[in-house]
């Protein structure tokens, strides 16, 4: 209707000015967003940086050259911090993509009912709130709490399982929360693509005689594959940076450090500890060198497969 | 568009024949049996924060999983240590002009990078996903430096500014947009509309669903936040809800009953807004991702 | 369309104008200001106190502001490393650990209340735990001090009565949780596994610290730290201890009487009371004390101090606030002990009724004059600046601990060296 309104001021415009046009606006369009990241994000970038090769307590700072960068080499809680980090990114996002895309599989069929409340039933986790999430989630996992006493009815279990006080059992809890709270929403973006595959290739492959699981491995996870590649990038971020069920879960790295994530690591260094704002700002670029590489590692394979 | 898969879905399966039924009849039980083990999963803590809400502190610390009838005293506790309506409007007035401010901010670029490309703009493009990466904590101190000599501590404008131009939004806007009909757009040049034109009276209606989709994301981070808002807001008046929230559950005698309803309470408005926003939220990333 | 989108402009104009008219602060002119996190304890203690000061002063006002408790920490420092100090409060709360972190990291921040307050007023060891090269800081708040809570019903049923739990060593202790747990299948405490709730009283109850005066590791050869971390590793293999994960596991245990007793500060008072269910059945005994020459049955944990900012708009009017109640008022200290479990340092307070009173909750026990008389015994040390460091590094080895099979030379040598790898 707009288009129609407005067709009578229009002309027709040179071919070659439209290329220019397109510059121009191309760059008038992205100008806010430029303009706040340049102003809020690379001041604070650039600040960070320059903090890096500073050493010293609290704000009584000197330039330090590349000390910060030695003590990364001889840090054994940034080892550990770096072994949690790259367990969960190796254990947690897998899973958590895998139940994602076999859930939007199955919601997918347009058949199912109750694909409304299933639906908004997985993705609910998503929209609470920090504190509530973190306060249920430990009192469920405490030792007398309701999962143990239903492992414990069911006879999965003899004895309650100490979740929160033994390293290998306080990082399911954290693998599981995680999971808990982003599966549904990384599933919404999968059922979305999902929709916009075309039937008739699961049509054609059914009358063919191709199992359910091939098509599945054969159809959809190579068209998803765009989605699975920006799901895998925004959930390594994620998890390259997990803070909040760190700090409120297992109270910043629990037991033993065996939680301990590189986010919670720089939290530590800039505020519980005495403050060595340098080295958090360094410990800051570690995270940052490791996304860049992931992220050049799986824009890689997904090139090399279309290839 | 579901009408006719779900046809041509029932076409496909009539012609499969019949003795392939019990097979299929199993295959959907164990969908079934999944989706429903999921979806307890998922709604059990929710019925637990409920449960909690009905219960005394000391009955919720000694485990008990049953409804109590504490609920209206809980509430009343809550209603009495915490100036509810005051906290209210500050979050909503930050999560609402945030959200509206991140959606135009965001959408814009989003558009732009993907429709006028170049390779300079890929460039930025590709820089931005590493500006995402940098934890929040090492940016803290700059920007509240920045802040003071704008003279906006203590302002929602302190609060606001820093996400609008959030990356991640940007990066889904791009992805949406791949989905926008090219011929849509040519046909709106070819009328003549400038480009904020064929943006605001093209893309915008057409991406709406898209819109919605980011609003009920943008609007969960806003409300949510927590870091951010801590340093910048000093003073009672200016308190969000979710600030409130953390302080009642750290006290040094946490009474539990009033945190299950403040829990409640601070989970309402997103709840609220993905019901009412949920059938365009699941079309909008349904174009999202073509 | 196009009505929508304007629509869509003229609110966000009007967010933003609202914004703005929102922004200015209320700085009225006697208004002090007083930042600290918990709205029924301490926070509750400042309402009571400016009450009383505006009955003299009618044209004073106070505004306390509730933070979560790591989040103000976490503003605070933000905030004196970015060097503005415009909406910084006149009075903030700080915890006693941290005290020495924030006066050495951020010099010439805080005002020295010593300069304009006499503080022999206040018990000496809260006096040093904010002091700099002699000068005091800080206006002493609520005391630490320990106190052993127990269930008397349970250790009565065990066989045990309040003489059995005084004066006692941490193995002796042990001894009794065996007994305990068999006779009524109760375990006796609970030990944290995230925090140094359980090393850092043993440790000040035998005069020590994980640094020595100057602020140096006093760990390896530290005869007390030794000792501490070889009692914590024995509680954590012990089946008749409990183990805890965060406050709330914690007080939850003994609340719900998974566990019969409970050793921590004054402050958990209030905590215990609030199951009014179990009321005649607590009683409190001194802590137990290190098996080692000088350890006394008398420790520290936790505590706070209020503290006035140098940069504070109301500096002068703050520091005779604080001074006239919080430095003078001996009815006032009653109260907040009564109404808030507030155990304050003011040495005068102690003579008051409240504190002289016994409580039925307790059995009739006179508890709050059993508190004075610990405090008094408690032995001054210097928190130091790397605490947490030290805490992070005892929790690090917590798996040795648990396992036992390494020797607790060789555990205390392992977090000596974590510790000096963060103290740089």
């Amino acid at each position: 209707m707009t288009i129609a309104e407005n067709s009578s001021k229009g002309g027709l415009l040179a071919r070659s000015r439209i290329a220019r046009r397109e510059q121009i606006n191309g760059w008038m369009f992205i100008m806010p967003a430029l303009v706040l990241v340049g102003i809020f994000m690379i001041y604070p970038i650039l600040w960070s940086l320059w903090m890096s090769f500073q050493v010293g307590r609290g704000m009584n700072l000197s330039f330090g050259g590349l000390s910060n960068i030695i003590r990364l080499t001889q840090d054994p809680i940034l080892l550990r911090a770096l072994f949690n980090t790259g367990i969960f990114l190796v254990v947690q996002v897998p899973i958590m993509l895998t139940l994602a895309l076999i859930f939007a599989s199955a919601l997918n069929n347009p058949k199912l009912i109750g694909r409304g409340f299933f639906r908004t039933a997985i993705f609910l986790p998503c929209v609470t709130s920090l504190v509530a999430y973190s306060v249920l989630f430990k009192s469920m996992f405490a030792e007398d709490g309701v999962i143990n006493a239903f492992l414990m009815w069911a006879h999965i279990i003899a004895d309650p399982i100490p979740w929160l006080l033994d390293p290998f059992w306080a990082r399911i809890v954290i693998i599981s929360a995680i999971t808990w709270r982003w599966t549904g929403y990384n599933m919404i973006f999968y059922l979305a693509a999902l929709q916009n595959i075309d039937r008739s290739i699961y049509e054609a492959a059914r009358i063919d005689g191709v199992p359910a699981w091939a098509q599945f491995l054969y159809i959809t996870v190579p068209l998803l594959k765009p989605v699975i590649l920006f799901t895998s990038v925004i959930s390594t971020i994620g998890t390259l940076q997990l803070f909040d069920e760190i700090m409120n879960i297992t109270n910043g790295g629990n037991p033993a450090d065996s939680t301990l994530t590189l986010s919670v690591y720089i939290y530590n260094l800039t505020f519980r500890f005495m403050p060595s704002f340098g080295y958090a700002a360094t410990v800051s670029y570690v995270i940052v060198i490791i996304v860049a590489i992931l992220s050049y590692v799986q824009f890689l394979v997904a090139r090399d497969r279309r290839a | 568009m579901t009408d006719s898969t779900s046809t041509l879905a029932a076409s496909a399966a009539r012609r499969t024949g019949g003795n392939m039924n019990w097979l299929r009849h199993v295959k959907s039980a164990f969908a079934y049996a999944l989706l429903a083990l999921a979806a307890f999963v998922s709604i059990f803590p929710f019925f637990w924060m409920i449960v909690g809400a009905t219960n005394t502190s000391a009955q919720i610390s000694t485990g008990k999983a049953s409804f109590g009838d504490q609920l209206l005293i809980n509430i009343a506790n809550f209603l009495d240590q915490v100036d509810v309506v005051r906290i209210t409007i500050n979050s909503l007035i930050i999560a609402g002009a945030g959200t509206v401010a991140t959606l135009l901010v965001t959408s814009l670029a989003g558009y732009a990078f993907e429709i006028f490309r170049s390779k300079f703009r890929e460039r930025i493009f590709a820089a931005m996903l590493l500006m995402l990466s940098i934890p929040f904590a090492a940016l803290m101190i700059p920007l509240f430096v920045m802040m003071s000599r704008f003279g906006l501590i203590n302002t929602y404008q302190a609060v606001i500014l820093p996400t609008v131009a959030w990356i991640f939004m940007i990066f889904y806007f791009r992805q949406a947009t791949k989905a926008f009909p090219t011929e849509l757009r040519d046909a709106a040049k070819i009328d003549g509309l400038k480009e904020w034109q064929i943006f605001a009276y093209v893309y915008f209606p057409v991406m709406r669903s898209t819109y919605a989709a980011a609003a009920i994301i943008a609007f969960m981070q806003h409300w949510n936040n927590y870091l951010w808002p801590l340093i910048v807001l000093q003073t009672n008046d200016m308190m969000t809800v979710t600030l409130v929230v953390a302080t009642l559950n750290s006290a040094y005698t946490p009474d539990f009953g009033v945190i299950m309803v403040s829990a409640i309470f601070a989970t309402l408005p997103t709840l609220i807004i993905f019901f009412v926003l949920q059938r365009l939220f699941v079309q909008g990333l349904l174009g999202s991702v073509k | 369309m196009p009505k929508l989108s304007k629509g869509w402009r003229r609110s966000l104009g009007v967010a933003v104008s609202s914004v703005s008219m929102l922004a200015v602060t209320s700085a009225l002119a006697e208004t002090v200001t007083v930042w600290c996190w918990d709205p029924n304890f301490n926070g509750a203690t400042m309402e009571e106190a400016a009450a009383r000061f505006q009955a003299a002063n009618p044209d004073f006002d106070l505004e306390v502001v509730i933070f979560e408790r790591e989040g103000l920490e976490q503003k605070l420092q933000t905030q004196l490393a970015s060097g503005v100090m415009d909406g910084l409060p006149d009075i903030v709360l700080i915890e006693d650990y941290s005290a020495q972190k924030f006066l050495l990291s951020y010099p010439g921040a805080f005002e020295p209340l010593g300069n304009h307050i006499d503080m022999s007023k206040f018990a000496q060891y809260k006096v040093d735990i904010a002091s700099v090269d002699g000068t005091a800081y800080s206006l002493p708040f609520d005391s630490g001090v320990t106190g052993w809570f127990y269930r008397t019903d349970i250790l009565a049923e065990a066989g045990y009565s309040h003489e059995d739990l005084v004066d006692i060593t941490w193995d002796e202790v042990l001894e009794m949780a065996e007994t305990v747990y068999e006779t009524t299948g109760v375990q006796l405490m609970s030990v944290g596994v995230d925090s140094a709730t359980a090393t850092r009283p043993m440790m000040q109850g035998a005069g020590s610290w994980y640094f020595d005066a100057d602020g140096n590791p006093n760990l390896v050869g530290n005869p007390a730290f030794a000792a501490s971390v070889e009692t914590y590793g024995e509680l954590l293999r012990s089946e008749a201890i409990d183990k805890s994960n965060g406050w709330n596991d914690y007080t939850g245990a003994f609340l719900s009487g998974e566990v019969a007793s409970v050793v921590s500060g004054v402050w958990m008072t209030a905590t215990v009371k609030s199951n009014q269910d179990l009321a005649g059945n607590w009683g409190v005994a001194p802590v137990p004390r290190l098996d080692l020459e000088g350890a006394v049955n008398a420790s520290n944990t936790g505590g706070s101090s209020w503290y006035v900012l140098s940069s504070a708009p109301q500096k002068d009017l703050a520091i005779e606030f604080l001074d006239t109640i919080w430095g003078g008022d001996i009815d006032f200290y009653q109260k907040i002990l009564v109404d808030q479990g507030a155990f304050g340092s003011l040495l005068a307070a102690r003579e008051g009724p409240a504190f002289q009173a016994s409580d039925d909750f307790f059995g009739g026990q006179p508890v709050w004059a059993n508190f004075s008389t610990w405090m008094s015994e408690i032995p001054g040390v210097n928190y130091g600046i790397f605490s947490y460091e030290a805490d992070n590094a005892i929790q690090a080895s917590i798996p040795d601990l648990t396992d036992g099979s390494k020797p607790t030379e060789q555990i205390v040598e392992d977090i000596n060296n974590q510790v000096n790898q963060l103290v740089m």
